[in-house]
């Protein structure tokens, strides 16, 4: 399915994104990038180097500061057959823009019975864990994911970044496109540039297990891995799920999955309350309580504002804290 | 097509005030003030303190001992004269290249370390009722409208002052700031830290507009532009039009034009997307050099000065850097102590787990 | 910045400073503040720090040198501006690395080969509780779940399934319940597994009837310690064999329902205390007829005890229940005619029935327990 070719390097989750929306530049002339300090400068995280020189001014657009002009600008383009990619540069300056997605990207479809729509892809960093300053560190997907009309993705490595980002351009909706910082340049993988999408809507295993579901996104899939690793050690089969479209949720997987297990935690760093993990808590005690030998655990950031650097670590969900949920759903028997 | 009769209803002129030229001599004649030499010499003495602090704190991050910093190198001059300008009862609302006003105006070093280096009591900000850096940009416009609208709701003689870099007059909040400032007449003090940089956007593909300083025009509030290298002249318009605003005469735009000399934080490297020509040429108009020539042209500063003033100021950094070093961390409890006036019980469980796990992370930092 | 760093005034006016030893030798590369040398003045001694980040190109002196206040002290390689690799953000620090992984993520499909029973919560507590495996029970609620009452059901063998009348019943008809539908099933399933063999004997008792049970329990006991083979557990299926050293006894009682068979846990350690060993079996009795056993007093026996002869039946071959391998029986006893050093008298004599599993127990085994039993019983 996949080629690979003997001078291939792998590529980090940042770059599996410039590939991305590098092959879409090339093979649909409807697809245009805008976002600050993107041309020249190649985008404050480099996801669109090198692509202003490749594809030209009218295709890699840098554009004055103002995130609810982007996104207004969006819905305006899409509705003439563009297909604009927005990057915002961190998810703690996409609230601006939050009034244009809710009421607008979100509705355009829906409000003139698919007449008009918004194939549209917004991109912003999310998560912590970079040392960053105060307002670079934000995980508040839910915010969109409470939204109907948006799509919500979140890849968890280079290859997923690639064929989940293509699948997003290539969606006819508004899709928020969050890519976790703390695993950008984390690791690397062999990542063809085939342009073959990965499917939107469908949960990914990373592990199978037996024992217990462990259901994650975002950098979290780290610890939550860590996690499962330890566990096997001690004799505990961990299944690991990365969720990666946070809406529309597979549930189906994460059901069939609990089925098998009986057990499940979920991992997020996003604070607690109405957290994503909630709404996937809420449905699997609706559709696979007879399956449940525990109380579905979640392991999440805490309801306080994001601290800053210094504390960042107290508050992202560690291994010994998703362990040690594992253990208290497993004395339950 | 012929074009149609019509009347002019609306002209405007925008004024650019200037005082001292980059060799430090004067265009016309200084302001009264510029009489008081030792003020000179101060205004003079906060620039390069504030230039040593910024080059030690950048020098703290590339040891591994800050976070991301922004420089505020070359625009010495806009802060300082803020400093000196406002009244220790007026609030400042900043983004965060103000460090000169800061420093005047109560904010001790390591408050500003600390903020940059990951801990929150950086903006406790012991000795100084300003508002905290503000990052989101333009944000901080309507914080000063605000701040603004409840000194004139209580007829308070006092002022807000807020300030936005050039890419900053971008975002709708300072559209919405300026605007609602007009119409109300508040007492604000509405500044723009033209640096000519937003990160790696020019100037040119920021707008289309021929001066900043004419947005004001669209608020319906005086505007104006003045040479923020030149401290004289960016503390004579501060001092008027905060006259103004004080006899109840409403806002003023100031646009300060100065260039960024450094990167955009210490994790960019302007290299990148602009010339090191240019940036070479802006170093001749920086403030401190003219400030400085024109001292010493009054037999008011000298080369012993600089060098008594500069280590006077390395040993002030130095210990302020000792005491940020030393300061005991925060433990994770500070995480929920400050979210509400009242604790609810909620946040109360989630503290006590996150003291059972204090310390059991693994952390780079 | 200039390339060229010329010494400061290291202290109020100071006209010079002498090189009292380099840190940094041309070539070095050096960070802002990493100090460059130590200089000695007039007054002092000082470190003077780098202005920069940069590579050394050359040192204005060696030690012991004079450098005049102004004057160039290092000169730094390359253009004015630091040479930082491109840390790809303009906030934060990003951890970059550089192992190869592989990519493991496969859609997920939807499906599972294996599930869980399905059940609630709260009847997975009650399974716990009556030591019930959910994996035998057959669920009759929605989406085909075990209910409550089937847990009740499999623990007390009642059912709710369909009634069915044979079609040519004469008498009244019932689906049978309770202890009396366990007992079916019980035994049905140990039929069809154990390979029972009895032996029978008599035993000359000489000491009061009322102690029957307490003396039969004493002899299992020294006849277990004897031949351990018959206090033990057996699963055919695993072919394994289980030796106890405790002996959990089980005394089946009659009641009105049926036959229940608690058990008297490590009985070897309450034998010596014969008032209180009677007064359990009592409590036993009374609770055999309230039925108000818990579900742990019911199980894990490792050989049991039928008195069976309350009524009549003088021998049996009671039914050796898996895992356990053996069943010790009592007939009915009674004064019998007796022949003793050739005379002819009456005596008590008590009908002892052994059955055993003739799996796990060889006839040798099953005689010396029963010589055994005999013996500590003739005392």
């Amino acid at each position: 399915m996949t080629q690979t070719t003997a001078t291939q390097t792998g590529i980090s989750l940042i770059e599996a994104v410039t590939q991305a929306m590098a092959y879409e530049l090339a093979h649909d002339p409807d697809v245009l990038i805008m976002g600050e300090d993107i041309g020249k400068n190649g985008g404050v995280f480099r996801a669109t180097l090198g692509l202003q020189e490749r594809f030209g001014t009218r295709r890699v657009m840098d554009t004055p500061l103002a995130e609810s002009m982007l996104a207004g600008m969006a819905v305006g383009m899409a509705s003439q057959g563009l297909k604009p990619i927005i990057e915002i540069q961190f998810m703690g300056f996409i609230y601006p823009a939050y009034d244009q997605i809710v009421n607008h990207l979100s509705r355009l479809r829906n409000r003139t019975r698919g007449r008009l729509s918004c194939p549209v892809v917004i991109r912003a960093p999310v998560g912590s864990g970079i040392r960053a300053p105060e307002h670079h560190s934000e995980s508040t997907e839910s915010i969109f994911a409470h939204i109907p009309g948006l799509r919500v993705v979140i890849p968890g490595s280079p290859a997923r970044a690639y064929g989940l980002l293509l699948a997003a351009i290539r969606d006819p909706d508004p899709v928020i496109f969050l890519e976790p910082m703390r695993i950008y340049r984390k690791v690397k993988q062999i990542v063809p540039d085939d342009g073959v999408a990965l499917p939107l809507d469908k949960c990914f295993v990373l592990k199978e297990g037996t024992d217990v579901t462990l259901i994650s996104w975002a950098a979290s899939l780290m610890e939550t891995m860590q996690a499962a690793q330890t566990l096997e050690k001690e004799g505990v089969s961990a299944e690991v799920i990365d969720v990666a479209s946070i809406k529309p949720l597979d549930i189906d997987s994460i059901l069939a999955s609990v089925e098998k297990t009986g057990r499940c935690v979920i991992v997020h760093e996003a604070p607690r309350t109405c957290g994503v993990g909630a709404e996937i808590a809420a449905q699997i005690a609706e559709k696979a309580l007879l399956s449940l030998r525990a109380p579905i655990m979640r392991v999440t950031g805490y309801d306080t504002i994001m601290p800053l650097y210094r504390l960042e670590y107290e508050y992202i969900p560690s291994e010994v804290r998703i362990l040690d949920a594992v253990r208290e759903a497993l004395a339950f028997g | 097509m012929t074009q149609p009769m019509s009347k002019i209803v609306a002209e405007f002129q925008i004024e650019y005030i200037q005082y001292l030229q980059p060799d430090g001599e004067p265009i016309q004649a200084l302001p009264a003030f510029a009489n008081d030499i030792a003020l000179l010499q101060d205004l003079y003495k906060w620039m390069l303190r504030t230039r040593i602090f910024d080059q030690k704190a950048i020098a703290l991050q590339r040891t591994g001992r800050l976070g991301t910093y922004p420089s505020s190198q070359g625009q010495e001059a806009i802060a300082v004269a803020i400093g000196k300008a406002l009244r220790p009862d007026d609030v400042m609302c900043g983004y965060y290249r103000e460090f000169g006003a800061h420093l005047q105006r109560g904010v001790k070093m390591e408050e500003i370390f600390q903020f940059w280096g990951g801990d929150e009591r950086g903006s406790c900000f012991e000795h100084c009722i300003d508002f905290p850096h503000a990052i989101p940009i333009a944000s901080q416009y309507l914080h000063g409208a605000g701040v603004a609208a409840a000194f004139k709701l209580r007829d308070e003689p006092r002022c807000a002052l807020t300030i936005v870099g050039d890419g900053g007059t971008s975002e709708g909040d300072f559209y919405e700031a300026i605007n609602v400032a007009g119409c109300w007449d508040l007492p604000l003090i509405c500044m723009i830290n033209n640096n000519q940089w937003a990160i790696s956007v020019p100037l040119k593909e920021q707008t289309r507009t021929q001066t900043l300083a004419q947005k004001g025009i669209a608020a319906g509030m005086d505007c104006l532009q003045v040479d923020g290298n030149d401290v004289i002249a960016v503390l004579d318009v501060l001092y008027r039009a905060l006259e103004k605003a004080r006899r109840g005469e409403g806002p003023t735009l100031i646009e300060a034009i100065t260039y960024r000399l450094g990167d955009h934080t210490t994790a960019d490297d302007a290299r990148r997307y602009r010339d090191e020509a240019e940036v070479e040429q802006a170093k001749e108009a920086e403030p401190l050099i003219r400030m400085r020539r024109y001292l010493e042209k009054q037999h008011a500063w000298s080369e012993q000065e600089e060098q008594a003033w500069t280590k006077t100021c390395q040993d002030d950094i130095e210990a302020a850097v000792e005491r940020y070093v030393a300061i005991e961390p925060q433990p994770v409890t500070a995480m929920f102590d400050y979210l509400y006036g009242n604790m609810p019980k909620e946040i109360q469980e989630q503290r006590e787990q996150a003291l059972m796990y204090a310390g059991t992370a693994v952390s780079p930092h | 910045m200039t390339t060229i760093f010329k010494l400061p005034d290291l202290g109020e006016g100071l006209p010079d400073a002498e090189i009292r030893e380099w840190y940094v030798k041309v070539g070095d590369e050096v960070k802002i503040d990493q100090v460059l040398a130590s200089m000695e003045t007039a007054k002092a001694v000082v470190d003077v720090p780098s202005p920069r980040a940069g590579k050394i190109k050359k040192l204005y002196g060696q030690d012991g040198d004079v450098i005049i206040t102004g004057q160039p002290l290092v000169e730094f390689e390359g253009n004015a501006t630091e040479d930082r690799p491109d840390g790809g953000t303009v906030a934060g620090a990003l951890e970059v690395g550089n192992e190869l992984v592989a990519e493991t993520a496969v859609v997920a499909t939807g499906k599972t080969q294996t599930t869980q029973v399905k059940t609630t919560p709260a009847v997975r507590q009650l399974a716990q509780q009556l030591n019930v495996d959910l994996n035998h029970v057959s669920g009759t609620g929605p989406q085909g779940m075990v209910t409550a009452a089937d847990v009740r059901a499999f623990y007390e063998g009642k059912t709710t399934a369909d009634q069915t009348r044979p079609a040519t019943a004469h008498g009244k008809t019932e689906t049978i319940k309770g202890l009396r539908r366990q007992m079916a099933i019980s035994m049905a399933a140990a039929h069809a597994e154990v390979v029972p063999v009895s032996i029978v004997d008599d035993v000359i008792i000489q000491f009061k009837k009322e102690e029957v049970t307490e003396r039969m329990i004493r002899a299992i006991v020294y006849a277990c310690k004897e031949e351990p083979a018959l206090n033990a557990w057996f699963d055919g299926q695993a072919g394994q064999r289980t030796l106890h050293s405790d002996v959990h006894l089980g005394m089946a009682i009659d009641s009105e329902e049926g036959l229940m068979v608690p058990v008297i846990k490590s009985v070897q350690d309450k034998i010596n205390d014969p008032a209180q060993l009677r007064q359990t079996i009592n409590e036993y009795k009374e609770l055999a007829q309230s039925r108000r056993f818990a579900a742990d007093q019911l199980k894990d026996a490792t050989i049991t005890l039928s008195n069976f002869g309350r009524f009549a039946g003088r021998y049996a071959s009671p039914v050796v229940v898996p895992p356990q391998v053996a069943i010790v029986g009592v007939g009915r006893f009674a004064e019998q005619a007796v022949v003793v050093n050739g005379q002819l008298c009456a005596r008590f004599v008590l009908p002892i029935s052994l059955t055993m599993d003739h799996r796990a127990v060889t006839g040798g085994e099953a005689a010396r327990f029963l010589a055994a039993l005999l013996k500590d019983l003739s005392t």
